[in-house]
């Protein structure tokens, strides 16, 4: 198998690093079950999609966590930490 | 199988442009349409099983089981886990070239991380590889 381009869009950044994903968006402040935004806002939904297809073509560093802003989303929550 | 290290990311070069590019979905958000087998949440190692979902099926048809998340909002719209009409209209509007036939979710939470990264992870790869035609994946949580 020659491998498929990934892109993984989570709301959890820091353990999502721990796995290294090759290219992973991270959409600031979105809860758990929120991965693209709010229920019904599909503007928002499209927005965020199309950021985190747009890292395919993008020269991001493997393994980095890309966090990208979106204010339309309203109340912004704490990603959960990494246990030490 | 080859494994990978821990520190090696297992980057694939995408070589295409996003609007000659078919996307599949593969979530670990518990997603699978209502008249497929829910997943085993009442085992506490979880569920290693995955559910195919077709490209083509409405939205109301998908449903979330899964007990490690609060998942009321995708109850009320499952594209804030598992983006498919969101996909279709990204489609539409030309941003992409198409949506795969076949989309993946499956429910990520296991005790069982050797069966999942040897078995399941590895399979549902392969559905995607072979059945799929996709180019490229999403991959969504929670």
């Amino acid at each position: 198998m020659r491998g498929i381009p990934t892109v993984l869009i989570t709301v959890s950044p820091e353990v999502s690093a721990q796995m290294r994903p090759p290219r992973a968006l991270y959409p600031k402040g979105f809860k758990i079950g929120n991965s693209l935004g709010r229920p019904l806002m599909r503007e928002l939904q499209r927005a965020v999609l199309r950021d985190a297809l747009r890292l395919l073509t993008e020269n991001t560093r493997p393994g980095e966590v890309v966090t990208i802003e979106y204010p339309d989303y309203g109340e912004q929550y704490d990603p959960p930490k990494v246990k030490q | 199988m080859s494994t990978l290290s821990r520190k090696c990311v297992p980057f694939t070069p995408f070589d295409r442009t996003l609007d000659k590019t078919t996307i599949a979905i593969v979530t670990a958000g518990g997603v699978h349409l209502k008249d497929q087998e829910p997943f085993n949440i009442s085992d506490e190692l979880g569920d290693l099983t995955y559910r195919e979902i077709p490209p083509d099926v409405d939205s109301s048809q998908l449903m979330v089981t899964h007990h490690h998340y609060d998942h009321t909002d995708a109850d009320q719209d499952i594209n804030v886990v598992f983006p498919l009409d969101v996909l279709r209209d990204l489609s539409e509007e030309g941003f992409i070239g198409g949506v795969a036939k076949k989309h993946i979710g499956y429910m990520g939470y296991t005790m069982q991380l050797k069966a999942m990264y040897e078995g399941t992870a590895p399979e549902i790869a392969n559905q995607i590889d072979r059945g799929s035609r996709a180019d490229a994946v999403v991959l969504t949580g929670g």
